[in-house]
């Protein structure tokens, strides 16, 4: 199965060329939908099958290069379609293909009836496409490619309902303003890439790895890559300072935000950065700058994701913050915890959009949780296994939440410093009280919503099948990842899986392990009580007490604003940015460097050619003489030339 | 001596098809004169076996005809090699394509009567273009220069009614005969010199110090002359604009591809052959010390792209407007040759390989178009993109591909060029280039804003191609977009394309 | 000067000079005429280098034939005698310099060069020879001549034909 592994990429393409180009023919939702889930479950499928082939051959051998063809090849430069299956790819692609698959069953049911049926699933099997491409390609051209290709399907994707308003703007502005952000972060990258290509020579990542791995004492031009990279990852993956396009992108249809700005797309800058570790680990200052980064993020935009309001709004901040964790871990040079976050985080954060989307689908599309209340009753699937989700996020033991965040906790201390766990800690107690808040707003308490108006109910089954699975997978999902503290000595089996993928980027950083588990214990009991108590801090509050938190932020109304405005950072990139741009743009350059100089030189430059061609012109006479002696005059000079010359 | 006549046949079966239909068709056209509509899907049955003969070909490396009763028996007069294939595919490539193209031109089909000769004189000019592509040797080189030359004469003032045809047919001969004459001097000169009309030989015996280095020049120069002519190479370019407006649309077309190939499969296996001493092993020649042939090359490059585009920036017919641009192009390609490498080299073979999917698309549009409206001028291409919106959209692509933007072929083509260029520290020249195709842009854009920004005055009527035209065009269409995104394979078949038979 | 020389030279005066008045004189006819000097002058050239056969050639086919065919169409076409022929002659004065400049290019390139000379016998007569090479070495070119010449003649047909409209 390994060398069909083309197949999950090029099925999911066949899905949107069909529905594409033919979805409006088809008409009938079932089919369309049919061919949209379909291609993505049969890639999961193929996707699991190289798996079990890769897990039986020997370690060694578990590095694959599948040749699809070739692109271009210009003097030293070889750019190839060719697919790089190894422990890491497989991961992301079973993540990819298998969330996606869920998602797209989802959808069937949660875009039940739009007029834009067919052009939904064509945009989302384009998309799992072009991130089969991101994950699997084995050079950074087709990594690009991919990147490139994500970022057009999640413009096409928030910009979905293209006609209709967004918060103080409209649909397509949202759509627009996540395009402009992320290509700020793509212009890193490509630079990132350049360097590449000039420090290395190649562009395949086993080539430029290998280099990597050998070559010593480049230190800044590692540090200028992997900067370019970072920035290109905060781009793509939301992070201080470019992650502002994330909660605009909530704009987009609720599955979109559960595929692509939480589980699937957001993440590509996690594993890019995962991919090319060992030029991070070759430059421990950015290294350094990833994790700080990634840290920052993660308090700032759970802090965020206390005060607001809407349902979507607070888990896309959630995601921003969450992202902000596996940069961390990565930043700590604990890759493998990062990729490790990176699947739980699938799995509980589409269960926790596409819940959201359920409660949203049922209530006409109302997102503001403070119009909930009380739906448990209405909806007991959906209020489940959201709060399976929630407990896993919050890292409620046992859960996968717990895993994977206790995992990049502990490496945050382990390789890092206590100021790392700290922060770190206080974020995953931040998330237990705003998940718990949601919770409790949404599914406990009053109803406040009048009863004319909305019929809550429950949602059919084929959106609610998807949520049970991915509930089943946020419980157990992060039982291959127990950490050697439980399971003792290498057995961590999600950590040796990806282990040879890393080691030579842990090799480099060369961190000690000089800690011992009781240490690890004690951290893990305080961040887990510290999460808990907040967990039924939040839920008392918001259930039952819910004047504590208006009084709370009457008390503090200037932090309050500060937070509910998402600390004004838009305002700020406004200000800053956007303002001076179009004013510059319109004084300088549109009315003098455009109309002036540009137009200038280019009525000039025509000026002068017209008078050189109809000079030109007057040769051509048509009279058979006149030809016959320019050619003999151009002998002649010709001649002359080369007497002069000999 | 007959075991070596027997043998070579071997390697002319091409040549010998193409003569064998050449014969079939003037029988036939002799015996069922009364209906004629068969014959062009005789010689395009011919040239198929034409083009599998060739493809047989593609990778063999030998000499023919190699002479037992002189001094040195090594070298045959016609060299069969991968270089010498490509061109003949191509040129048998766009004889199909032109057949087809003939096939809905409406000048052509009025002809009635005369499609046999007309096909016979197509024949004519392919057999020339044939031997010319592999003639190493002065004799064969100028007498298949002559056959290409003769059919062309004729084929260019075949619409003996119009008189711009029977003016284009004349100045032609005028030209052609001045140029040949010239040619055949310069053959004389080189006999003289070195008393053999071999290339190769020709080529250690210059290498000698007792030649006198102005005389083989002057010669040289007059060689250049000739085939500047076949390629329309400034300042011997000054029949083509005339000739390509006069002649019947589908020939301008085959004029301004095969013929020109043909010329410039002669241009390079002319230089290659005759004064490279040695190629490096990163591909580029090293030319005897003759003269400066690079620099020439050069200036006469420029000088024709510069030409032909500023000439052609305020034409209103469109055919007179292809004629300057495959002017333009001719300059392009040859500054591929003066690169004087094989990356070079690859580059022609692709641009070639693009530029003939192109222009053949760009004029059978006009063809089109002008079947319906009668007329060539740019003004009743007005409002076309909403009448006709397929030709208008087509059009556009093929103006977008000789321009040279991507994401078509003509990029690619012209991508590879400047690549060969600045590969060879030839920085300026490709600047020049560049400004050129800039220059370019303005009159191909021209015709796509008269086809989607002007209204037009007159009402017409949509203009619907048939499904012939519309497969037609695809076939051209799909190759350019295809091959504009992945190039590999022609980049790649160029490649292995580029030997040519060495010393 | 030897005799030899000296016969060169009037057949070169007799072909040039005949070939300024083909070109320049105002009556097909006449031209016509001159044009038969021109091709007797380089017939003798022929005999003067030892090429009997083409020599023969030459005067069998174009003396012989050719010129007189061409007399005939001249003198068969309708008043064709009495038809001036407008030639104008434009730029005399750049023509001139730049024809005198390639010309004195030419002449001193040819007195320069040391051309090739094979030493040995010149061959009794050229017949045998020619026909051997043409048969053998050059069969390809003599094959490619007979397809040239059946594309002369049906472009020639073409030409000459009438159309029915």
């Amino acid at each position: 199965m390994i060398e069909l592994i083309y197949l999950t990429i090029l099925l999911p393409l066949l899905g949107f060329v069909i529905n594409g180009f033919f979805g409006k023919k088809i008409g009938n939702e079932k089919v369309i939908g049919l061919i949209g889930s379909s291609t993505v479950g049969i890639s999961f499928v193929i996707s699991l099958l190289a798996l079990i082939e890769t897990i039986n051959l020997p370690v060694e051998q578990r590095t694959n290069v599948v040749e699809l063809f070739t692109w271009m090849s210009v003097g030293s430069l070889n750019i190839s379609f060719s697919y790089l299956v190894d422990q890491l790819s497989l991961v992301m692609a079973l993540i990819v293909t298998g969330v996606g698959f869920l998602i797209h069953v989802y959808s069937i049911g949660y875009m039940h009836g739009d007029k834009g049926f067919y052009r939904f699933f064509a945009y989302m099997n384009l998309f799992i496409f072009a991130m089969m491409n991101l994950v699997l390609g084995d050079n950074f051209v087709v990594l690009f490619l991919g990147w490139e290709g994500v970022g057009l399907c999640s413009y096409l994707l928030i910009g979905y309902y293209y006609d209709q308003k967004f918060e103080k703007g409209t649909v397509a502005q949202a759509a627009k303003k996540a395009f402009i952000v992320n290509r700020i972060g793509d212009f890193g990258f490509l630079l990132g890439m350049f360097l590449i290509f000039e420090t290395f020579n190649s562009l395949n990542f086993l080539e430029v790895f290998s280099q990597a791995k050998h070559l010593t004492g480049a230190e800044s031009t590692f540090g200028f890559i992997a900067l370019f990279l970072f920035i290109g990852a905060t781009g793509k993956s939301a992070q201080i300072p470019l992650f502002v396009w994330l909660p605009d992108a909530m704009a987009g249809p609720t599955p979109v935000s559960a595929l692509i700005h939480a589980a699937t797309m957001v993440t590509a800058g996690v594993y890019m950065v995962a991919r090319a570790s060992i030029i991070f680990a070759s430059a421990p200052v950015i290294l350094a700058v990833v994790a700080v980064i990634g840290l920052l993020t993660a308090v700032f935009a759970a802090t965020i994701g206390l005060v607001q309001t809407d349902i979507k709004k607070v888990l896309a901040y959630s995601t921003v913050s969450q992202l902000g964790y596996m940069f961390l871990a990565a930043g700590v040079g604990a890759f493998s915890a990062a990729i490790f976050h990176v699947m739980t985080h699938a799995f509980f954060k589409a269960l926790l959009f596409l819940g959201a989307g359920s409660v949203i689908h049922s209530m006409h599309h109302q997102q503001d949780i403070m119009h909930y209340g009380g739906l448990k009753k209405y909806m007991p699937v959906t209020f489940l296994t959201f709060i399976i989700a929630a407990f896993a996020i919050s890292g409620f033991p046992g859960l996968s939440g717990f895993f994977s965040k206790d995992e990049i906790l502990w490496f945050s201390y382990a390789n890092g410093n206590f100021v790392y766990w700290l922060l770190g800690a206080l974020t995953a107690v931040l998330t237990a009280f705003y998940m718990f808040r949601l919770v409790s707003l949404t599914f406990f308490g009053e109803e406040r919503f009048s009863h004319d108006k909305y019929h809550p109910h429950e949602s059919p089954k084929v959106m609610t099948i998807p949520l049970i699975i991915l509930a089943v997978l946020s419980v157990i999902g992060g039982w291959i990842g127990i950490p050697e503290v439980f399971s003792g000595e290498h057995g961590n089996v999600f950590h040796n899986w990806l282990a040879p993928i890393f080691l030579d980027a842990e090799l480099k950083l060369a961190y000690y392990g000089a800690h011992s588990h009781t240490e690890e214990l004690i951290l893990m009991a305080i961040s887990v009580s510290a999460a808990l108590f907040s967990m039924y801090g939040a839920f008392k509050i918001y259930t039952q007490r819910r004047e504590i938190a208006e009084k709370f932020a009457l008390k503090f109304k200037k932090a309050y604003m500060v937070l509910l405005n998402k600390y004004y950072v838009d305002e700020f990139y406004e200000a800053t940015v956007i303002q001076p741009i179009q004013k510059s743009s319109e004084k300088f350059l549109w009315k003098i460097a455009d109309n002036k100089l540009i137009d200038g030189i280019v009525n000039g430059t025509a000026v002068v050619i017209t008078s050189f061609s109809s000079v030109i012109k007057k040769m051509q006479t048509g009279v058979a003489q006149v030809y016959a002696l320019i050619m003999m005059t151009g002998i002649a000079a010709i001649l002359f030339w080369i007497i002069l010359s000999l | 001596m007959i075991n070596e006549i027997l043998n070579s046949i071997t390697f002319i079966y091409p040549e010998l098809a193409v003569s064998i239909f050449l014969l079939i068709i003037v029988l036939v056209d002799l015996v069922f004169h009364k209906d004629k509509k068969y014959i062009p899907y005789i010689s395009l049955a011919g040239l198929v076996i034409t083009g599998i003969l060739v493809l047989n070909q593609i990778g063999i490396t030998h000499f023919a005809f190699v002479p037992q009763l002189s001094a040195v028996k090594k070298y045959g007069m016609m060299t069969i090699d991968p270089f010498g294939s490509y061109f003949k595919l191509l040129v048998v490539v766009t004889s199909i394509l032109i057949i087809f193209f003939t096939i809905a031109s409406e000048e052509v089909i009025d002809l009635k009567e005369r499609l046999g000769e007309f096909h016979a004189l197509i024949y004519g000019m392919i057999l020339g273009m044939l031997v010319m592509i592999s003639a190493s040797d002065l004799i064969l080189i100028y007498l298949s220069l002559e056959l290409l030359s003769l059919s062309s004469y004729v084929l260019a003032g075949f619409l003996k009614l119009r008189e711009r045809s029977s003016e284009a047919s004349l100045k032609y001969v005028i030209y052609g005969s001045v140029s040949s004459g010239l040619m055949l001097f310069g053959i004389s000169i080189i006999y003289g010199l070195t008393g053999s009309t071999n290339l190769y030989v020709i080529n250690s015996l210059i290498q000698g110090p007792q030649i006198n280095l102005f005389t083989l020049s002057f010669s040289s120069i007059l060689m250049f002359v000739g085939i500047g002519y076949k390629i329309s190479a400034a300042p011997f370019h000054f029949w083509t604009p005339d000739v390509y407006e006069g002649a019947p649309i589908s020939i301008t077309a085959y004029l301004s591809v095969a013929s020109k190939a043909a010329g410039f499969a002669l241009l390079i296996r002319f230089i290659q052959t005759g004064f490279t001493s040695f190629i490096s092993e990163d591909g580029y020649w090293t030319l005897i010390a003759v003269f400066d042939w690079q620099a020439l090359l050069i200036a006469i490059s420029i000088l024709t792209m510069t030409l032909g585009n500023f000439s052609a920036l305020w034409q209103d017919n469109l055919k007179r407007m292809l004629a300057y641009s495959s002017i333009a192009h001719a300059g392009y390609i040859l500054l591929g040759i003066a690169v004087l490498s094989n990356q070079g080299l690859i580059a022609v073979l692709i641009y070639f390989f693009v530029y003939m999917l192109m222009n053949i698309g760009a004029f059978y549009v006009v063809m089109l178009i002008s079947n319906k409206t009668g007329s060539e001028n740019i003004d009743d291409y007005d409002g076309l993109g909403a009448k006709a919106p397929f030709l208008g959209v087509a059009l556009a692509i093929f103006l977008i591909s000789l321009t040279g933007l991507p994401p078509t072929a003509g990029f690619i083509a012209k991508l590879y060029l400047f690549i060969a260029l600045i590969d060879a520290n030839m920085i300026v020249v490709a600047i020049i280039a560049l400004l050129n195709t800039v220059v370019s842009l303005y009159y191909y854009v021209r015709v796509l804003k008269h086809m989607y920004l002007t209204k037009s005055e007159r009402e017409q009527e949509n203009i619907t191609p048939s499904i012939g035209s519309l497969v037609y065009l695809l076939v051209l269409l799909i190759p350019i977009l295809f091959f504009g995104i992945y190039f590999t394979p022609i980049v790649e078949f160029a490649r292995s394309c580029v030997s040519l038979l060495g010393i | 000067m030897s005799i030899y020389d000296v016969i060169f030279y009037l057949f070169a005066i007799l072909t040039i000079g005949s070939g300024y008045l083909v070109v320049t004189s105002k009556n097909i006819v006449h031209s016509a005429f001159y044009l038969l000097f021109t091709l007797f002058g380089v017939a003798g050239l022929y005999v003067l280098l030892a090429a009997d056969f083409i020599a023969i050639v030459q005067l069998m086919v174009y003396v012989g034939g050719i010129l007189i065919l061409l007399l005939f169409g001249v003198m068969l076409t309708n008043k064709v005698t009495d038809v001036k022929i407008r030639t104008g002659t434009i730029h005399i004065i750049p023509a001139v310099i730049g024809t005198g400049l390639l010309m004195g290019v030419i002449v001193s390139m040819m007195l320069r060069t040391n051309w090739k000379s094979e030493p040995g016998e010149l061959p009794f007569t050229t017949t045998y020879g020619l026909g051997r090479i043409l048969l053998t070495d050059y069969v390809l070119v003599f094959e490619l001549l007979a397809m040239l010449l059946l594309i002369a003649l049906i472009g020639a047909a073409s030409i000459a034909r009438r159309d029915n409209e």
